[in-house]
């Protein structure tokens, strides 16, 4: 196959079974402490030609800060995978990604992302593979599972499949209903970024509400890293067997409060709504806009604490984690408002 | 006493919504005026129903509008949350009973496209993607779809099928290996279903003040029109408030 950006290897790498559990039999299982500040994590284990699956719901429980690091570093010719992947139009729009596998790019009612349309459109990144997210989800848990592929009704007949060199057609072996299938391949991204509500030191991470596809991917990607806002005693993981994620899948261990913000975290912080409008209704529709808007927000930030100082500082904090309390109801949401400037396009 | 205004063509597409959903069924539901529709429902004559979103979210205790599918008013004091590969495979199982569906492009056997007018190759205009569409609409029992009609938004044929409603049309659908399908499309019209033996797009009921004229001419190909074509009644007043104070009181997905 030929491709625009991405290389032979990277394509065939994603459904590498054999490769993928020869990584996992090499890798280090030492118990030890493998915490270590969001830089030196984002050098050591994010390379530059990785495939990175995001995680988390783009903009919910997603290591959205660990993203920014990985633009200020200047990582390059990754190619993006994830359900949703919201965050992908960002690493191609900063040059660090130039080839995905499909699902969904976009901020749902927030608008269409004119960023990413307008790099598809030019040719400055290439769609190497179509999906939906159930059938991606699929991939990542037949990996988890040990599994060579799963059969499912997902995708067939549609120009999807037509569009995915990964997916196979065959009538159906087993059973009464020998009508077609779709066979979906184990999936192997290189790397993933997974925030979490808590881990200890080894990497036993702990996630509070969806998990979405963050436990198969834990143990389908060649390296992980988890950022985790707070950083606990692996006797408080034991007490309730609360482990998601266990130690021996995870490379690195970052403490990372606030590391979701932008976005969401549950048990945490809420959105900060006006900062997506503004990214996807100002400043997506015009390239200079954009350069300017991450130029503020990720260039010139170092860390979290100066993007939540630009977000509002304090103020903004409270606010959030009032409003997360208040959705989650674990306080009596009517002491709470949830009014808002919406931000709209000019 | 003031008079309450009459409803609004997004509001009889969400009050047409709301009366496809039955008591007691599950519900799975995407963010827009889908989710609008499913609030009316549970709010008015289905206040059984459970709902449960693609993020994972099951059962949450209602709040507000959410603003994502991964909002946390979707897993509010949810009694579990289930994975992404599982929260689709309850479709395929049977335990999801209707799921609705938006789509910029919704063509004449109920495909839907939400990946790109035109083509990768040549793209016109590149859309979201699929998201859960496609598995939603390939693996529940019974989906509708919405949309606000025009002939470029109803084409003949979709530029790109990224849900599958009923293909060409036939038994091309069951052939492909498909479970379930769409069963109505609501749209500023009124009511569609699909002709049981064509499976082509057929207008079963009008919103008030509405034609067949004025739907085909909203249409880019030959609509069927039932024999018994229904007018809908316009929805009551306390109907109306309740969609109005209590289900969109911001008026995001409702108002123009």
């Amino acid at each position: 196959m030929s491709f625009l950006f991405a290389t032979e290897a990277q394509f065939q790498r994603l459904v590498d079974f054999e490769g993928a559990r020869r990584h996992h039999l090499e890798k280090d299982r030492t118990k030890k402490d493998k915490r270590m500040p969001l830089p030196e994590a984002v050098d050591r284990f994010v390379q530059d030609g990785d495939i990175l699956a995001e995680t988390g719901f783009s903009y919910v429980r997603a290591p959205l800060q660990a993203y920014y690091e990985i633009m200020r570093q200047g990582k390059k010719d990754l190619v993006g995978i994830g359900s949703p992947m919201s965050n992908c139009s960002f690493f191609m729009s900063t040059g660090c990604m130039h080839s995905i596998h499909q699902s969904y790019i976009g901020v749902e009612m927030r608008g269409n992302d004119k960023s990413f349309s307008r790099i598809i459109k030019n040719k400055k990144a290439e769609i190497l593979s179509v999906w939906s997210h159930g059938s991606m989800a699929q991939g990542f848990k037949a990996a988890q599972l040990g599994a060579p592929f799963i059969a499912s009704r997902q995708l067939l007949g549609t120009d999807i499949i037509s569009n995915n060199p990964y997916v196979k057609v065959i009538d159906n072996p087993v059973g009464n209903d020998n009508r077609p299938v779709c066979l979906i391949p184990a999936l192997f991204p290189d790397v993933c970024i997974i925030h979490v509500q808590k881990a200890d030191r080894y990497g036993n991470a702990v996630i509070e509400g969806p998990a979405i596809n963050d436990l198969a991917l834990s143990a389908a990607c060649r390296k992980v890293i988890i950022t985790a806002e707070k950083i606990v005693s692996e006797q408080a993981i034991r007490e309730n067997s609360a482990a998601s994620i266990p130690f021996w899948y995870v490379d690195a261990v970052v403490e990372m409060p606030y590391g979701a913000l932008p976005g969401c975290c549950p048990g945490h912080y809420y959105w900060a709504r006006e900062w997506w409008e503004e990214l996807v209704r100002i400043a997506t529709p015009d390239e200079e806009k954009l350069k300017q808007y991450f130029k503020h927000w990720i260039y010139d930030s170092k860390d979290q604490y100066e993007f939540i100082e630009k977000l509002g500082g304090i103020r903004f904090l409270d606010e959030a984690r009032r409003q997360m309390e208040a959705a989650q109801l674990f306080i009596d949401d009517s002491l709470v408002s949830f009014d808002y400037e919406e931000v709209k396009p000019s | 006493m003031t008079q309450t205004a009459p409803a609004n063509p997004l509001e009889m597409v969400a009050y047409n919504l709301s009366r496809q959903i039955e008591d007691n069924q599950i519900v799975y539901i995407g963010t827009g005026i889908p989710m609008v529709g499913a609030l009316l429902a549970k709010k008015t004559h289905a206040p059984n129903i459970t709902m449960v979103f693609e993020s994972g979210g099951q059962d949450p205790l209602e709040g507000d509008m959410p603003w994502s599918v991964g909002c946390p008013f979707t897993y509010r004091k949810s009694p579990m949350s289930m994975e992404m590969a599982a929260s689709f495979g309850q479709c395929s199982l049977g335990y999801v009973d209707i799921a609705f569906q938006g789509g910029a492009q919704i063509d004449m056997y109920g495909n839907v496209n939400t990946s790109v007018i035109g083509s990768y190759e040549q793209v016109k205009s590149l859309l979201p993607g699929s998201g859960g569409g496609n598995d939603i609409g390939s693996l529940t029992d019974r989906s509708v779809l919405v949309g606000l009609q025009s002939p470029e938004r109803f084409p003949e044929k979709v530029d790109f099928i990224t849900t599958p409603g009923y293909l060409d049309g036939g038994d091309s659908r069951e052939k492909a290996g498909l479970m379930g399908g769409p069963v109505a499309v609501v749209t500023q019209s009124g009511i569609f279903d699909f002709e049981p033996e064509s499976k082509r797009m057929r207008l079963v009921a009008m919103n008030p003040g509405m034609t067949v004229e004025m739907a085909q001419m909203a249409t880019g190909f030959e609509l069927l029109v039932a024999d018994n074509l229904q007018e809908i009644e316009a929805p009551s007043t306390d109907i109306l408030e309740i969609l109005r104070n209590d289900v969109d009181p911001r008026g995001v997905f409702i108002s123009f």
